[in-house]
């Protein structure tokens, strides 16, 4: 946010085309002035503060299935490009397949802007502090692109490059995130520390994820993601194969916590220090690993 | 001579009763009226201010000539424009910048066009040439001889005659109490504790609308209104709406003062208060013209509510390059009773007392002489200290919820007067209409506290009507509204209480005279109740509907006597004296102290730092609850107020510059960060010049929550985590520092 | 500057309005239609002055473009009012004393009359969970949240009658 922000938003042409065909054409002719729109939670703020100055707003939320929300038994989950996060949270597949989704969406802001705010959003905005990234990484999602060439899969490990950067080119249009069914019983959770109980951005944000694993030494995977500590959402493999390596106890997962420590590199902001960041990411991964072995033990 | 009993058993009285808002319904329906709700047809201009963008700095030159060019712009104004200086105790400000600009965001120019698009984009066609100066950013460095003096003109400003301003300096004003010898006490004492508190760093408040919403004390005084008035001036006859943007309202309107606070306290072995210095440098702003009277008020109450036989105070308003400094909820209070009853804490500890029995020993009782030698009306401080410690379970330690938390109690007192000049007055008008219906007229406006509702539930009782017969005229308007100083210092039910009592009762005697007439009787033998005019000794009654406009007539034609009713009524207390520029000594520094306690059951969370307040007691002495709902209501939403000061705000300035503007990033309290259970505890030690006895009861709510909350985390976790607010962040930071926890 | 012609209903009223493209439903509501029940407090998603139900879900009407709710269904707090009756929520809400200055007033209805349609009987932490985006400064929460457990009762009462 910036102290001189404007009263309302600038003006712009707000743009609905009929297919993606025409959309990814019309983005890629107005390349650096013209944006995708979906829940628009973001781009409004941005426009509104003067950081954006897009001349069109190009409204792809209701264009050729972006609107659908389907799970497969076998292929996985599908969310369209302008499914609100209320739908999927509330989704009976997503609670017993996907929890820590789930939790995730429940944590982001409120249930109004929830409403508008969507999981692909969420992804192309990337923000280090989006809160379904970690979730949407480690279920390994993949997003569908639409781009003036066609359809092409763009997997989430590769898909940021810094804060509010992606591979995105103009007239890409990602229309889908795509995550496959996860191994049968994997839970875990999405602890967010912020200011406020809810509704606030996460100060640090952690994701872990797991699953019985009968090839590892230990018989389990574990996966940690964490938000807010580094320019790009950060999945943490240093995590996963130390815990797939060594007998689970709580000291593996202090040491556990120890490594994701180590592997982010959070900044000063007015939301919090790089020394209370650090020190969060190592309480909060060896509690969030707690909670999903918990889960996984059935014990919660 | 039973009827008298009858009827009030049949009616309420409604003073002490629970009568439902007045206002209520218009707000859930949504046709209650804000300032931008009101229409003003296609006539209508918008304003918008150029603000500047450097801390300190002399304008070198200002260009408005491409921004008048641009179709649309109706009027576009400067310092130039307007020579005068304003301010309400201190007049220290231009409207808009002459010369030179003293915060971000202080107004450079100001443009009125017809659409707000067009009035922003000629505020970017405005070029404003700056000369950077160097900047105070921190008050008791501002008030020191090195400081660059931001106000070269102090001397020349016009001024109340009970502010002190040091020309020279920055210091706008220096209120000084002397009393007894403080020298001498300390030798006298077996405990003497020291500390400086940054007390609170300046804080905000949410506010909404510029008509009646969210006011807590930064819509008092004239700030945004002077800039809309300037533009309108050069455009007759054409509206000109001004509003402020979320991010504006956090910088360009009245923000809470900071303070940097010294205290010294001492006691003997028994536990009593024997001295007390206190040094307060608050961070007044760039312009301090409201600002100095929070300076005096923290002066005259700066023992907090103790009994300190010997005490010396310097309390200091100083300039600096921050946001204007202003009224805010508490009037300085909360900042001041943040260090100060913290520091009460540490003495008790210091002599192995009970803090709760510490406040007992020293805390302010009827008839107490205070440190400006006023003595202590009537009060029941100590009756809400026991009853909110009693309520809060003092001296039981339960078991935290969890193995990472750890759990405590803590408990404040305080104290605070209406800071306002000795003559602050008020006027009422009661007028019967032809249903017999009753229409309250008053200045005082209802900004959420709900002082329409006491206004109609004050006029029905004084006058004998049942309350769902009063109305209370609004919007307030200038032109037909009575006088009333201002709504703040949260003196409405008392001073515009009293005046429409006194217009009700002036009414009444009205009506009864003309019945008296007409029925031969005498004025004292006849009664209002429930909206008839009654007879003891006729046991005649005539509905007031039937009388209060065309008047009685006298029986075989011999004419007529009344005719329209019309009460008025006013309020001025006359006996505040002035106090000694030297010493503050006076007989009556103030009309009267509101006393409250509240005490608070925390978790700290040793793994985040975060701090839960899980349960909550306020108790206040009101002298009268008109109310006694709408006074819990008070006292619910102040502490939550003042959990959410204690917890999450803070205007985070960085070299005059505010880095989080906006609800993204100055958080306060949302509907899951407050306790369960919030108890209310009303204690009634009647004013004497109050109606019914009441003192006002707004403010006070959230004076003492910082301080409690801080004593509760100290009693879990054995630290002072110094300035609020409390995050998690500080907690934690502050418990690994002390070696309480390992990372 | 385009402009859009679009139609809607606002508490069950078809209008047909004219709006540039980066209109917010909050600014046409208000600017446009004098529809000013709805209250613009932050313009940023953040305060929840501004909810209203968009095809039945709450948003922030400053969050939303105009154009985008062309043949949708909106109803604000004017609109709750049913026959002159109130709506549970209108009425409990004033019952508590969850009302003083009543600028959020219209957003907390909104969100509480949502929230009890998607859950008949919320608990008080579902209740404290669901009105996280609709700040008040005044009132201190728990009234409000005591009235909407009030008005869910109410509510299912009068489902069953």
């Amino acid at each position: 946010m910036t102290i001189n922000a404007h009263p309302e938003l600038p003006e712009f042409d707000y743009i609905r085309p009929a297919t993606l065909e025409e959309a990814s054409r019309f983005l890629s002719d107005h390349a650096g002035e013209a944006r995708p729109l979906l829940g628009g939670t973001d781009i409004f703020v941005r426009m509104r503060d003067g950081f954006w100055h897009d001349k069109y707003l190009v409204d792809v939320k209701n264009l050729d299935g972006t609107d659908n929300l389907h799970f497969h038994p076998t292929a996985g989950l599908t969310i369209g490009a302008g499914v609100n996060m209320n739908r999927v949270m509330t989704m009976l597949e997503v609670q017993q397949y996907y929890p820590v989704l789930a939790e995730a969406c429940r944590s982001v802001a409120s249930y109004q802007l929830r409403t508008r705010a969507t999981i692909v959003g969420n992804l192309c905005n990337a923000s280090p502090a989006g809160d379904t990234i970690g979730a949407c990484m480690l279920y390994d999602g993949v997003l569908k692109v639409h781009g003036v060439d066609g359809y092409r899969d763009e997997p989430l490990k590769t898909f940021f490059l810094g804060p509010g950067k992606t591979v995105l080119k103009p007239g890409d249009i990602a229309t889908a995130i795509q995550l496959p069914r996860p191994p049968a019983g994997s839970t875990g959770t999405y602890i967010k520390l912020g200011r406020n109980t809810w509704s606030d951005l996460s100060i640090v944000g952690v994701t872990a994820l797991g699953s019985r694993e009968p090839a590892s030494a230990s018989g389990y995977s574990f996966h940690v993601a964490l938000a807010s500590v580094a320019p790009v959402p950060l999945e943490v493999p240093a995590v996963h194969s130390y815990l797939s390596e060594n007998n689970i106890t709580p000291e593996a997962f202090i040491e556990a916590a120890r490594l994701a420590q180590q592997a982010c590199n959070p900044i000063d902001d007015v939301r919090g220090s790089a020394r209370y960041r650090k020190a969060m990411v190592k309480k909060l991964t060896e509690k969030a690993l707690l909670i999903t072995l918990d889960r996984l033990e059935g014990r919660e | 001579m039973t009827i008298e009993t009858d009827i009030s058993h049949k009616i309420p009285h409604p003073i002490g009763d629970n009568v439902p808002r007045v206002d209520a319904r218009e707000k859930v329906i949504g046709s209650a009226l804000f300032a931008d709700d009101l229409q003003f047809g296609p006539g209508l201009l918008y304003a918008r201010i150029k603000r500047s963008t450097l801390p300190h700095a002399y304008i070198k030159r200002i260009d408005t000539s491409r921004a008048r060019q641009l179709p649309g712009v109706k009027a576009v104004v400067t310092g130039e424009d307007y020579p005068g200086l304003i301010g309400l105790y201190l007049q220290d400000r231009y409207i808009f910048c002459r010369e030179r600009v003293r915060y971000v965001g202080d107004p450079v120019a100001g443009v009125a066009a017809i659409s707000e698009e067009i009035a922003e984009k000629a505020l970017d066609l405005i070029e404003v040439e700056y000369e950077p100066l160097p900047g105070v950013f921190d008050p008791e460095f501002g008030a020191s001889p090195e400081a660059p003096v931001l106000h070269p003109d102090l001397g020349q400003y016009e001024v109340a005659n009970f502010i002190f301003p040091e020309p020279g300096s920055n210091i706008s004003n220096h209120f000084r109490v002397r009393k007894g010898d403080v020298e001498a006490a300390w030798v006298q004492c077996d405990a003497i504790v020291e500390h400086k508190y940054r007390s609170i760093s300046q804080s905000d408040v949410q506010v909404i609308a510029p008509y009646v919403g969210g006011g807590f004390g930064c819509k008092a005084g004239v700030s945004m209104e002077a800039l809309a008035v300037a533009i309108a001036w050069k455009l007759r006859g054409r509206p000109v709406k001004l509003r402020l943007t979320r991010e504006e309202e956090f910088y360009a309107s009245f923000v809470r003062q900071g303070v940097v606070a010294h205290f010294k306290m001492g006691c003997d072995k028994d536990g009593r208060l024997l001295a007390m210095e206190n040094k307060f440098f608050w961070d007044g702003g760039a312009y301090t013209e409201y600002g100095v009277n929070i300076t005096r008020a923290a002066g005259y109450s700066s023992s907090g509510p103790y009994d300190v036989p010997n005490m010396k105070t310097d309390s200091y308003c100083v300039y600096t390059n921050h946001p204007v400094g202003g009224p805010m909820r508490g009037f300085g209070m909360p900042e001041m009773h943040a260090g100060l009853e913290q520091c009460i804490d540490e003495l008790a500890y210091a002599i192995h007392m009970d803090p709760v029995q510490f406040r007992k020993i020293n805390c302010i009782k009827t008839g107490s002489t205070l440190i400006t030698g006023m003595t202590m009306h009537p009060t029941g401080l100590t009756e809400c200290l026991v009853k909110a410690a009693e309520a809060i379970g003092w001296g039981r330690k339960d078991p935290p919820s969890a193995p990472n938390k750890r759990r405590g109690k803590g408990i404040a007192l305080m104290w605070k007067a209406p800071a306002m000049p000795p003559n602050a007055g008020s006027s009422a008008k009661v007028a019967l209409n032809e249903d017999g219906t009753v229409t309250v007229s008053v200045g005082g406006q209802e900004i959420g506290q709900g002082s329409f509702t006491i206004a109609a539930q004050i006029a029905a009782a004084a006058l004998g009507v049942p309350v769902e017969t009063v109305r209370v005229a609004s919007p307030l308007d200038t032109n037909y509204s009575p006088y009333e100083w201002q709504t703040v210092a949260s003196r409405l039910t008392w001073s515009m209480g009293n005046a429409v009592s006194a217009a009700a009762r002036d009414a009444r005697q009205q009506i009864l005279e003309m019945v008296a007439k007409a029925w031969n009787e005498k004025p004292e033998d006849l009664d209002i109740i429930d909206g008839k005019v009654i007879s003891y000794r006729s046991e005649e009654s005539i509905p007031l509907k039937n009388i209060v406009i065309y008047g009685i007539s006298l029986p075989n034609n011999e004419g007529w006597v009344g005719g329209p009713v019309l009460g008025r009524g006013t309020f001025m207390p006359t006996y505040v004296t002035g106090l000694d520029a030297e010493t503050g000594q006076g007989p009556r520094a103030v009309v009267h102290y509101t006393v409250g306690a509240q005490a608070v059951e925390v978790e700290v969370d040793t793994d985040t730092g975060k701090v839960e307040v899980i349960r909550g007691v306020a108790a206040f002495d009101v002298g009268k609850a008109i109310n006694p709902d709408m006074v819990k209501a008070q006292m619910e939403g102040g502490f939550v107020q003042g959990l959410s000061t204690a917890l999450f705000e803070s205007l985070q300035l960085k070299e005059g510059i505010l880095q989080n503007p906006s609800f993204v990033d100055y958080r306060i309290a949302t509907s899951a960060d407050v306790p369960h259970n919030i108890q209310a505890i009303i204690v009634e030690t009647p004013q004497d010049d109050g109606p019914w006895g009441a003192r006002g009861i707004g403010e006070h709510a959230m004076v003492p929550t910082i301080p409690a909350i801080a004593n509760a985390i100290y009693d879990a976790i054995g630290i002072r985590v110094g300035a609020p607010p409390y995050t998690s962040e500080k907690v934690y930071l502050a418990m690994l520092d002390a070696g309480l926890i390992e990372e | 500057m385009a402009q859009h012609a679009i139609t809607l209903t606002i508490n069950g009223e078809w209008e047909q309005v004219v709006v540039p493209s980066q209109m917010t439903l909050l600014q046409m509501l208000r600017e446009k239609l004098a529809r000013t029940g709805t209250k613009n407090g932050c313009m940023a998603g953040e305060c929840g002055a501004c909810t209203v139900l968009l095809n039945g879900e709450p948003v922030n009407s400053c969050m939303v473009l105009a154009v985008e709710c062309d043949g949708m269904h909106i109803v604000t707090v004017e609109g709750l009012m049913q026959d002159g009756v109130l709506d549970p929520v209108q009425h409990t809400i004033i019952e508590h004393g969850g009302v003083q200055c009543g600028f959020c007033t219209p957003g907390i209805l909104i969100s509480a009359r949502a929230l009890i349609d998607r859950n008949p009987d919320p608990s008080e932490d579902e209740i404290r969970e669901a009105l996280v985006g609709n700040l008040c400064r005044c009132t201190g929460y728990l009234r409000i949240v005591d009235a909407v457990k009030d008005a869910a009762a109410l509510s299912r009462q009068a489902a069953t009658l």
